[in-house]
């Protein structure tokens, strides 16, 4: 099983401490909601787990290794960060075939992931041409490319329309089902009630709870109160 | 390593922009061929049609302007977080992309040294000059300008990979072209001036512009520019490891 582990991840920008001392388990199987307010080391610490950021300290290992050490990423983990970017004048099926090229993946694999986002008729688009909303489904199919175990997606319901939301959640339950480990950053609260199993809180850089959902209170405004006072109570 | 070639080859087949930037070079070279014989070029003096093939050599901007776009293009458009995130290990992503674009530079080198024996031999056959195909002049000329392309994509790359802004690497690499080498020559004195970046690039590819500064011989020119893509490289390389991607 692949799970996410972190552990005592610590991330100084300069005088800033983005992440201190966080330390917790997105185990496989599940969706895990990585809550907190703007600014509060949510990006920083996917990032920290995707190789993209050197840690200060600590580590962030997926499936008992460092991003850095898999040899073929895609396949194990698929990655969709808000600053994850297009070339304007490159089509869609373009985009993800430059993605599938890197890691060996084959090019009838293109295809299904654009089928499964909802975007073979704009496939041969190019992307400067895409709503927010598209873009984000073209991230998700990016995702989803190398079939990969672990999915780490930065506010993935950004910019998606009801069906897209509707779509985002229910494929994410289904990816869960089938054992693999979902982790997803987000401040909407309203809309991770129903997605997530697992929630991990973080504020200001630091850790403010990790457990079951279940244990805050599975509803929106018992997620509400916890977030604010957790969020709140030490700044 | 093959997998990230063909993914960077992938990368500079769907989009235009690069093939717009790299067919400037050919252009540059009728244009500029052609200016020389309306300017009054003597079609009989083997110099002028030495220095009209040596229009290669000036095309080569263009593929070093390409090569920046390689990394700092990239970064422009945040598509460089799914490069580390297909090849985590960044060293070899840097060098995928340097084998790459010296490759492409290489190619764009042999289209303009083409061209420039064709719009050279339209312009002699025009004005009634002979062609001197079997001079070995001819052949060095051309292959110079050729190298020069493949070795400034590839100073291209690291110099992109160092300054990750493209407005801002081009415009670097530009003024240095144009105005700091020149100022930086006089400041050496001719004896280093040489040695330095542009001056060794007209070296190798014959294109005296400088008609002041006694220039290196051609294969040391090309040795020293050699020498310059790979500390850009390298340095490209070891930089690009630790920087985080934010």
């Amino acid at each position: 099983m692949a799970e996410i582990e972190v552990r005592g991840l610590t991330k100084e920008f300069g005088r800033v401490t983005a992440v201190r001392e966080v330390s917790f388990t997105a185990p496989a199987g599940i969706v895990t909601g990585l809550l907190g307010p703007n600014g509060s080391g949510k990006t920083t610490t996917l990032r920290i787990a995707l190789g993209l950021v050197r840690p200060t300290a600590g580590e962030a290992l997926i499936g008992g290794v460092r991003y850095s050490r898999l040899a073929r990423p895609r396949r194990v983990v698929g990655a969709m960060l808000e600053s994850t970017g297009f070339h304007p004048g490159r089509r869609a099926r373009d985009h993800l075939k430059v993605l599938a090229a890197a890691d060996g993946i084959p090019l009838r694999r293109v295809d299904e992931v654009l089928d499964l986002a909802g975007l073979t008729s704009a496939a041969g688009r190019r992307v400067r041409q895409f709503s927010l909303g598209m873009r984000q489904r073209l991230g998700l199919a990016a995702a989803m490319l190398g079939d990969p175990q672990v999915l780490v997606l930065d506010e993935p319901a950004n910019g998606l329309d009801p069906g897209g939301t509707a779509w985002l959640r229910s494929t994410l339950r289904d990816l869960a089902g089938q054992g693999r480990t979902v982790i997803v950053a987000s401040h909407a609260l309203g809309e991770i009630t129903r997605t997530v199993d697992h929630v991990v809180i973080v504020s200001a850089g630091e850790l403010r709870f990790a457990g079951p959902l279940s244990e805050i209170g599975g509803t929106h405004s018992a997620l509400e109160s916890a977030f604010l006072t957790l969020t709140t109570a030490l700044t | 390593m093959l997998l990230l070639i063909r993914s960077e080859f992938r990368k500079l087949t769907t989009i235009r922009a690069p093939w717009l930037l790299l067919a400037a070079g050919p252009l540059l070279v009728v244009a500029g061929i052609s200016g020389l014989v309306e300017s009054g070029g003597n079609v009989h003096d083997p110099g002028t049609q030495r220095g009209a093939l040596a229009h290669t050599g000036l095309a080569a901007v263009f593929t070093l302007i390409f090569g920046i776009l390689a990394v700092a293009g990239e970064y422009r458009h945040s598509t460089i977080t799914d490069t580390y995130l297909s090849s985590p290990r960044r060293g070899r992503a840097i060098t995928a992309k340097l084998v790459v674009y010296a490759l492409t530079g290489a190619a764009a080198g042999l289209v303009s040294s083409g061209v420039a024996l064709a719009t050279t031999a339209a312009w002699w056959a025009d004005r009634g000059g002979h062609l001197q195909l079997s001079a070995a002049d001819t052949w060095l000329t051309l292959a110079g300008g050729l190298a020069a392309s493949c070795a400034l994509a590839a100073i291209g790359v690291g110099l992109g990979a160092l300054i990750r802004n493209p407005a801002a690497a081009i415009a670097t690499a530009l003024a240095w072209f144009a105005v700091i080498e020149g100022i930086a020559g006089q400041l050496l004195g001719p004896a280093l001036a040489r040695w330095l970046p542009f001056y060794a690039s007209e070296a190798l590819s014959r294109s005296n512009l400088s008609a002041t500064t006694r220039l290196l011989p051609q294969w040391g020119g090309g040795l020293m520019l050699l020498a310059y893509a790979a500390v850009f490289a390298a340095t490209a390389v070891t930089t690009t490891l630790r920087r985080d991607v934010t």
